[in-house]
C-alpha cells in the first residue's frame, strides 16, 4: 500500500499498467523542518501518459459504463466505511502522512476526515446524485422523457482531475465525482498534498479489482506545457483546481473540444446578526465562529477572511471579537498552527502591522492579542470592503449597523465569492439569502459548517454531476419512424 | 540622558565624532542607540505611540535590540521626524515601485551625519586606499532626481573621490551608450582603473546594449564596478550570479571587484559585500549600525543560522527611526549577513485566496 514508510519515503501516485521502474520518480520534500517527509511522485513521458488515457479509457467502458450507479454506490461506500475505521491500515496511513505532508494537527486532521468522509457514505452518495438526476437512472440506461422520445446521461471516457493540496483528502470530491457519471479518470495530485488520492485509488482497487485500469493518479509539474497539452487532448472534460493563475494557463492549453471546468481563488466570510447576540447565544456564536477560522487554517476556499458582525445585540461586536479571540486561542491549544514559512510569517505580520498603523489613527480599531500566539483577531469599528487576510487564523471584524450594509462591501470582490456563514433569525435568512446569491455568493451555511459543505452541495454554484455528463438524447420522431420499420407495419 | 531638549545640532555633533573613530565597543553604541532612541520617543508622536502599542518605552528598553523595530511601510503612513517636516533640509522618497503611488518619505534635517555615513563607509570597501578615480556613472544627476537618496549617495561618490574626468552616462533620454564606451576605451587604453557605479537595472540594461552592439572591454587592472538596488521590476530579471558573470565578462573586471551596495532610502547608512567571487556574497555595515534577523510575525529575533527578516539599527538615523523592520530575508553570518532576497508573500495553495495572489490577480 505505502510502499516504503519505514524509510520515510511515500511513493505517490497510482499507475496501472506501469511498473516502478519504468517510471522515472521525482522527490520531494514536504512537512516541516524537524519532521521532513520524502515524497516520490512519478514524472511520466508523454508516451506514458497517452498509454494510461487509452488503457483506463478502455476499462471504464467495460468496468465503469456497463455498472449500475446502485452499484458503484455500494463499491464507494466499502471503501469510505475501511476509511472510517481506525483499524484499518489505510486509515491509519492517512492518520499518519496526511499531518506529516500537509503540517496540520493530527487530531484536527482526524477528526475532519471523520466528518468529511461521512458525508460520503451510501447514502448520501444516493442523495448526492438524485440532487442533480431527478430520476438517477438516466445515467444506467435511456429514459422515456415526458414529451416524447428518450434520454440518457453519458459520462466521459476520459475526464482529468487538476487537484489542489490547500486541505487535506479535498481529491474525494472530484474523484467520487467523476466515478458516479461512470467516467475513466486521470487525477493529477498536487505536491502539496499527494496522499491521499493516490491511498484511496489502491483502496478502490482493493476492494474492486475489475476497477484496477479504470483510473490513475499522476503527477506533472504544474504549468508543463508540453505534458498539459498531452493529458488534456486526451480528456473529454478537465476538471481543476488552483490558483486563477495556473488556470488560465491550463485554459490555454486546452482543446475547443473538451469541456473545461475551472474552480478558482475564492473568498469566504461571515456574518453575525444581532438575534445570535443574546447574552446567552454569543458565545456559542464566537465558538462556532472560532472553529471555522482554527480548521485548516483558514487554507480552504470555504474558509472566513472576515465577519460582518451586527451592532444593537446585547453582545456588541468588540465583545464579539474579544470573545472570538479566546475562543481562537483555546482552539491554539486544543489544535496546534502549523509552523509557517517565513514568508507565510511576513505575510502575517505584515498584516498585523497594517491594522496597528490603522489602530495609532484611530482608537476604536483594535488589534487583539499579542504576536506570540498563534492567531489574530483585529477589530473594526467602520465599514471595511471585503478582503483576503494572510490566512493562518486571522480575522477582521467588522462592526456594521444592518447586516444589508454588508451587501456594498463585497460587491466589488462579486467573482470570487463564495461561502458565507450566517448566524441570523429565520426571518432574515431568505432575505439575507437574496441579497448575498445576488451579489455573487454561492453558498450559505450556518457558522461552525463553513468548511464541511454538504453531500451534493453545488461548489461554486455549479452542478457537481450534471456539468461532466452530455445528454444524449433520442428524438421521439426517431421511434415514430422507427415504428415504420417494422415488420408488422402494413 | 538625550530627551526632549536635545537639538539636532547636539546629537550631529555627538555622531560625527562617533563616526569618526575607529570602533566603538558595544556598550558605546548601546548608550548611543539608548540615547537616540529616548529622544524620538519623546519627539515624534507617532512613534511614541508605536512604541507604546508594542509596550516599549525609554523606561523599559535597556539594549538596543529592545528598541521596537519600524516596518518600512511606516515611512509611507507617517511622518518620522523629530522635528517639523517642513525645517528638513530634505526629504529623500523611496521610489514607490512596491505598492502604487504612496511614497516612503524619510526626512533629514540636515545631511552631515548622511555625507559622514556615506563617505567614511565608501572610501573604506570601494576606494580602498585609493583617493579618487575616473567614475562613470549610471544614474541620473541630483538635480535630476532630488528626492533620490541614490542620486544623492552617487553624487557623494563622484564629488569626492571621482577624478576630473568623470561623467554621468544616464540623463532623461536614457543610457549615453556612446559616451561610455569612448570613456571606457580611453581608460583601457590608458591603463588607467576605471570606476562604473550605477543601480543594478541600469547595468542590465547596458550589458544589453553592448551585447547588441557585440561590444566588451578589458579595463586595467584596479577598475571596479559597483551596482544597487537590484532589478525592481525595471529591467529583466536575471539570476544574480549570471549577472556578475556578465559584469566581469564584458568589463574585464575580476568579480571580487564587482561590489554590491545594500541601502535602503530608510537609512542612512549602506552595506557592502567585498567583491562577488560567489553569489549571495556577506554584507557588512560600519560600527554604527547593527542588523538582527527577525522572525517577522513575532519580532524576536530567529535562531543562529536560520532565514528571517533584516531589521537594522542605524545610528545615523538620528531624526527619524534607529531601528527598521525591511522585508529582506537574510541569514546571519559571523561578521554581518547574507542576502536572500524579499520576503515575498506566500502564494497560496490550491483554491484559497491570499492577499498576495490576489493582488497579482488585481495587477493582472
Amino acid at each position: 500500500m505505502t510502499s516504503t514508510s519505514k524509510t520515510d519515503v511515500f511513493r505517490a501516485g497510482y499507475l496501472p499498467g506501469l511498473r516502478d521502474d519504468e517510471v522515472h520518480w521525482k522527490r520531494l520534500q514536504l512537512g516541516a523542518p524537524n519532521d521532513p517527509l520524502t515524497v516520490e511522485v512519478p514524472e511520466l513521458s508523454t508516451d506514458q501518459i497517452k498509454t494510461l488515457a487509452s488503457r483506463v479509457r478502455l476499462a471504464s467502458q467495460a468496468h465503469l459504463k456497463s455498472w449500475p450507479v446502485s452499484d458503484i454506490v455500494r463499491t464507494i461506500d466499502t471503501a469510505i466505511a475501511r476509511l472510517l475505521n481506525a483499524q484499518d491500515p489505510y486509515r491509519q496511513a492517512l492518520e499518519r502522512l496526511l499531518p506529516r505532508a500537509t503540517g496540520f494537527d493530527a487530531t484536527m486532521v482526524q477528526l475532519g476526515l471523520n466528518s468529511y468522509l461521512q458525508t460520503f457514505r451510501a447514502l448520501q452518495l444516493q442523495r448526492f446524485v438524485t440532487e442533480d438526476f431527478a430520476n438517477p437512472k438516466l445515467l444506467d440506461e435511456f429514459q422515456a422523457r415526458p414529451k416524447g422520445g428518450w434520454s440518457k446521461a453519458i459520462g466521459p471516457d476520459l475526464l482529468v482531475h487538476v487537484w489542489a493540496g490547500n486541505v487535506p483528502a479535498l481529491p474525494l470530491w472530484s474523484f467520487v465525482s467523476g466515478l458516479l457519471v461512470k467516467a475513466g479518470a486521470i487525477g493529477k495530485i498536487s505536491s502539496s498534498e499527494p496522499i491521499f488520492a493516490s491511498l484511496f485509488a489502491r483502496l478502490l482497487v482493493e476492494v474492486e479489482p475489475r476497477w484496477a485500469d479504470c483510473f490513475a493518479v499522476v503527477w506533472w509539474q504544474g504549468g508543463d506545457k508540453d505534458v498539459e497539452r498531452c493529458v488534456f487532448a486526451e480528456a473529454d472534460v478537465v476538471l481543476a483546481y488552483g490558483g486563477n493563475t495556473a488556470l488560465r494557463g491550463m485554459q490555454d492549453r486546452m482543446p475547443v473540444t473538451a469541456r473545461f471546468l475551472p474552480h478558482g481563488h475564492k473568498l469566504s466570510f461571515g456574518m453575525v446578526s444581532n438575534t445570535a447576540l443574546s447574552v446567552f447565544r454569543g458565545q456559542a456564536t464566537a465558538h462556532a465562529a472560532a472553529l471555522d477560522v482554527a480548521r485548516y487554517d483558514q487554507q480552504g476556499c470555504y474558509s472566513p477572511h472576515e465577519f460582518y458582525v451586527q451592532r444593537g445585540g446585547q453582545m456588541q461586536p468588540l465583545e464579539f471579537a474579544q470573545h472570538l479571540a479566546s475562543e481562537l486561542a483555546a482552539l491554539a491549544t486544543k489544535f496546534a498552527r502549523r509552523t509557517l514559512t517565513l514568508e507565510e510569517a511576513a505575510s502575517v505580520g505584515g498584516w498585523r502591522e497594517h491594522h496597528e498603523f490603522e489602530s495609532l489613527r484611530q482608537a476604536r480599531h483594535r488589534v487583539l492579542g499579542d504576536a506570540s500566539q498563534a492567531f489574530a483577531v483585529v477589530y473594526a469599528d467602520t465599514p471595511q470592503p471585503l478582503q483576503p487576510g494572510p490566512l493562518n487564523r486571522c480575522v477582521l471584524v467588522v462592526a456594521v449597523d444592518s447586516l444589508q450594509d454588508v451587501i456594498p462591501l463585497i460587491e466589488p470582490q462579486r467573482a470570487y465569492l463564495q461561502t458565507v456563514g450566517l448566524a441570523a433569525a429565520p426571518e432574515e435568512l431568505l432575505a439575507l439569502g437574496d441579497a448575498l446569491g445576488q451579489a455573487g455568493v454561492t453558498r450559505i451555511c450556518a457558522l461552525g459548517a463553513m468548511t464541511s459543505p454538504e453531500a451534493g452541495w453545488h461548489h461554486d454554484g455549479r452542478f457537481s454531476l450534471l456539468d461532466l455528463v452530455r445528454m444524449v438524447d433520442i428524438d421521439q420522431s426517431a421511434e415514430l419512424a422507427a415504428e415504420r420499420f417494422t415488420g408488422y407495419e402494413l | 540622558m538625550a530627551n526632549g531638549s536635545t537639538t539636532s545640532e547636539d546629537i550631529t555633533i555627538e555622531l560625527l565624532a562617533f563616526i569618526a573613530r575607529p570602533a566603538v565597543s558595544d556598550e558605546e553604541f548601546n548608550a548611543l542607540a539608548l540615547r537616540i532612541f529616548t529622544r524620538q520617543f519623546a519627539l515624534n508622536l507617532p512613534y511614541q505611540r508605536f512604541c507604546q502599542l508594542r509596550g516599549k518605552t525609554p523606561r523599559l528598553v535597556k539594549s538596543w535590540r529592545d528598541i521596537p523595530a519600524v516596518p518600512i511601510d511606516a515611512f509611507k503612513e507617517f511622518t518620522l521626524s523629530c522635528i517639523p517636516a517642513e525645517e528638513c533640509e530634505r526629504v529623500f522618497m523611496t521610489s514607490g515601485t512596491t505598492r502604487g503611488e504612496v511614497k516612503g518619505r524619510h526626512h533629514h534635517p540636515s545631511l552631515a551625519v548622511y555625507d559622514a555615513s556615506m563617505l567614511r563607509h565608501f572610501s573604506e570597501h570601494v576606494m580602498q586606499g585609493d583617493v579618487r578615480l575616473p567614475m562613470g556613472i549610471l544614474f541620473p544627476t541630483e538635480t535630476l532626481m532630488p528626492n533620490s537618496s541614490l542620486a544623492h549617495y552617487l553624487g557623494l561618490a563622484i564629488q569626492h573621490f571621482g577624478a576630473a574626468d568623470s561623467a554621468y552616462y544616464l540623463d532623461q533620454n536614457g543610457l549615453r551608450t556612446a559616451a561610455l564606451c569612448d570613456a571606457l576605451q580611453k581608460a583601457q587604453q590608458s591603463n588607467q582603473p576605471f570606476a562604473l557605479l550605477g543601480a543594478s537595472y541600469s547595468f542590465v540594461h547596458l550589458l544589453d546594449e553592448l551585447q547588441s552592439r557585440g561590444l566588451s572591454f578589458v579595463l586595467p587592472k584596479g577598475s571596479r564596478i559597483l551596482d544597487t538596488g537590484g532589478f525592481k521590476g525595471q529591467s529583466r530579471d536575471i539570476p544574480m550570479d549570471d549577472f556578475y558573470t556578465q559584469l566581469s565578462a564584458t568589463f574585464g573586471v575580476d568579480r571580487r571587484q564587482c561590489i554590491n551596495m545594500y541601502g535602503m532610502t530608510e537609512l542612512s547608512t549602506q552595506f557592502y559585500d567585498a567583491g562577488n567571487r560567489s553569489v549571495p556574497s556577506i554584507k557588512r555595515g560600519p560600527h554604527w549600525m547593527r542588523s538582527r534577523l527577525l522572525d517577522p510575525m513575532t519580532g524576536q529575533e530567529v535562531a543562529r543560522g536560520e532565514r528571517g527578516v533584516l531589521a537594522h539599527t542605524d545610528l545615523a538615523n538620528f531624526n527619524s527611526v534607529t531601528t527598521i523592520l525591511t522585508e529582506d530575508v537574510g541569514i546571519a553570518t559571523d561578521d554581518g549577513f547574507v542576502l536572500l532576497g524579499r520576503a515575498q508573500g506566500a502564494e497560496a495553495k490550491g483554491c484559497s485566496l491570499a492577499v498576495e495572489d490576489f493582488l497579482k490577480a488585481a495587477r493582472a
